[in-house]
């Protein structure tokens, strides 16, 4: 049995990690990128500073950019009673500030929480989410919410969030980096120029799927965690229970997150809001199979 | 050596200070807390009158369940006067027992459950009482962890030339609670299972 500080340390630390390997992955496809095409250290200086300037910008405000990606609105204490409430009153027993509050408008339910920390945390609801679920049932989302931001699981995926989606960006530069390299094959560049070319043409096709992969593998404990401290919230893990199967049982695609995933996703590094700590029940690929999270949530009660 | 001494002593002085650092902290969420039941119970018996005006007529015994209330509301505002969190909470939990005609005139009649003002009477009311209910945890929850470090070693030190005494808390379970666990007592009858 882990307790929730050594969670949150261990939290902490995977989020060192993740940024040292993220360092470590751009510096090695700017070598590659530069010894391809003739740049230079330069470059390879260059790349590293946008990078760095990129992940932080986007890291620092990484709320108020997927919030603008998302076309969410703020929630209003008379309009969203419950939601407002409900999330107050969770805030407190978890002991964070309020966590700002907003409103995607898609009939879809689902629930997001994001922020690089409690301080600047931010839970977001859909319209759908709102309406089809009772009291209870939202109180018990709401503390899943709540237990990714207290959990530092929040920090932990914007990082991540930000490395697929630079590592996206990065293959795109080859990719396209390639096209326009075409014109000086006459150069002679010997055996390690067909290595590099072959192993910038893989990190360039296979990067993207294998920084998901590490993303998937990170996001599918921290679910069920979520959801045991969620239990521990509300003391009522059947609300959760019934909202999962609310979710699960609706079949209306997120349309508000897929049109914008899909047209942004190769030019903003952040447009993968997808995985803010994951769409609530949306991606369940980021997620547990919803039934097995349902049955470990009827055990508890 | 005399680095050495220096060393030990900066540490232990640091240590004297994060600890009274947390007692005074936890101190404050306590009073916090407390404050915080009181808020809400005072939001409750503002939000009474209007409640009680949009259910009139629906009740055949309407004056006995009126009147409990009004008794219940008198209760809540005495125990308001005094910071005391087992008064506060007692009063509240009357409050919320002179209230079960309401909650439950409320959810039989689709005419209320249609009408604006009451649902939204309703709904502020289950919002007070489940800030009381999280309030009155929270504050469960910092007691234990002051009482605790009030008498374990070494932070039973600090208290002890600080003046920190244990905080009372609150006594009796009650409400939602205290059901839970005796409807968990019913459920595992098996005594001699384990044997």
């Amino acid at each position: 049995m882990i307790n929730v500080y050594e969670l949150q340390d261990r939290n902490k630390r995977r989020s060192a990690v993740v940024i040292a390997a993220f360092i470590a992955f751009v510096v090695g496809v700017g070598w590659v990128f530069a010894r391809l095409f003739d740049y230079g250290p330069g470059a390879i200086g260059i790349a590293l500073i946008f990078a760095g300037l990129m992940s932080f910008a986007s890291y620092w405000w990484s709320d108020k950019i997927i919030l603008t990606l998302s076309n969410a609105r703020p929630a209003d204490r008379k309009r969203d009673f419950h939601f407002f409430t409900v999330t107050e009153n969770l805030a407190m027993a978890a002991q964070i500030p309020l966590p700002k509050l907003y409103i995607v408008e898609d009939s879809a339910p689902n629930a997001f929480a994001t922020g690089r920390d409690p301080q600047h945390a931010v839970v977001c609801a859909t319209t759908g989410l709102l309406q089809k679920l009772d009291r209870s049932e939202l109180e018990g989302v709401v503390a899943h919410e709540i237990s990714h931001i207290k959990n530092y699981d929040t920090r932990l995926m914007s990082i991540v969030t930000i490395l697929v989606g630079m590592i996206t960006l990065l293959s795109d530069w080859f990719l396209r980096g390639a096209r326009f390299g075409r014109g000086n094959k006459d150069k002679d560049e010997g055996n390690l120029g067909v290595i590099l070319l072959l192993l910038g043409i893989f990190l360039a096709l296979l990067s993207p799927l294998i920084a998901k992969l590490m993303q998937l593998a990170l996001s599918r404990g921290r679910e069920f965690l979520a959801d045991s401290s969620a239990a521990m919230l509300t003391r009522y893990p059947e609300g959760l229970a019934r909202a999962l199967e609310k979710i699960a049982a609706d079949r209306e695609p997120l349309e508000a997150a897929n049109k914008a995933t899909a047209h942004l996703y190769i030019v903003n590094p952040l447009k993968n809001f997808h995985s803010g700590v994951g769409w609530f029940a949306n991606l369940f690929n980021t997620h547990p199979p919803v039934e097995e999270r349902i049955r470990i949530l009827r055990e508890m009660g | 050596m005399l680095i050495g001494i220096i060393v030990v002593l900066g540490v232990v002085i640091l240590y004297v200070w994060s600890l009274y650092n947390q007692f005074v902290t936890i101190k404050t969420r306590i009073g916090a807390s407390i404050q915080e039941i009181g808020n809400q119970l005072k939001r409750q018996t503002d939000l009474i009158p209007n409640l009680t005006a949009t259910v009139k007529g629906y009740f055949k015994q309407e004056k006995e369940i009126f009147a409990m209330i009004t008794e219940a509301r008198k209760t809540v505002l005495e125990a308001l006067k005094t910071t005391d969190a087992q008064k506060l909470i007692d009063a509240g939990e009357k409050m919320q027992q002179a209230l079960a005609p309401i909650r439950a005139l409320f959810e039989s009649t689709p005419q209320l459950r249609s009408a604006e003002p009451t649902v939204k009477l309703m709904d502020e009311l289950r919002d007070t009482a489940d800030k009381v209910m999280y309030a009155r945890r929270t504050l469960i929850d910092l007691t234990a962890d002051y009482n605790i470090k009030i008498v374990t070693f070494p932070s039973n030190l600090v208290a002890k030339i600080f003046g920190f005494k244990p905080e009372p808390g609150l006594k009796t379970p009650t409400g939602g609670e205290h059901l839970e666990i005796s409807s968990e007592e019913l459920k595992t009858p098996k005594v001699g299972e384990g044997l």
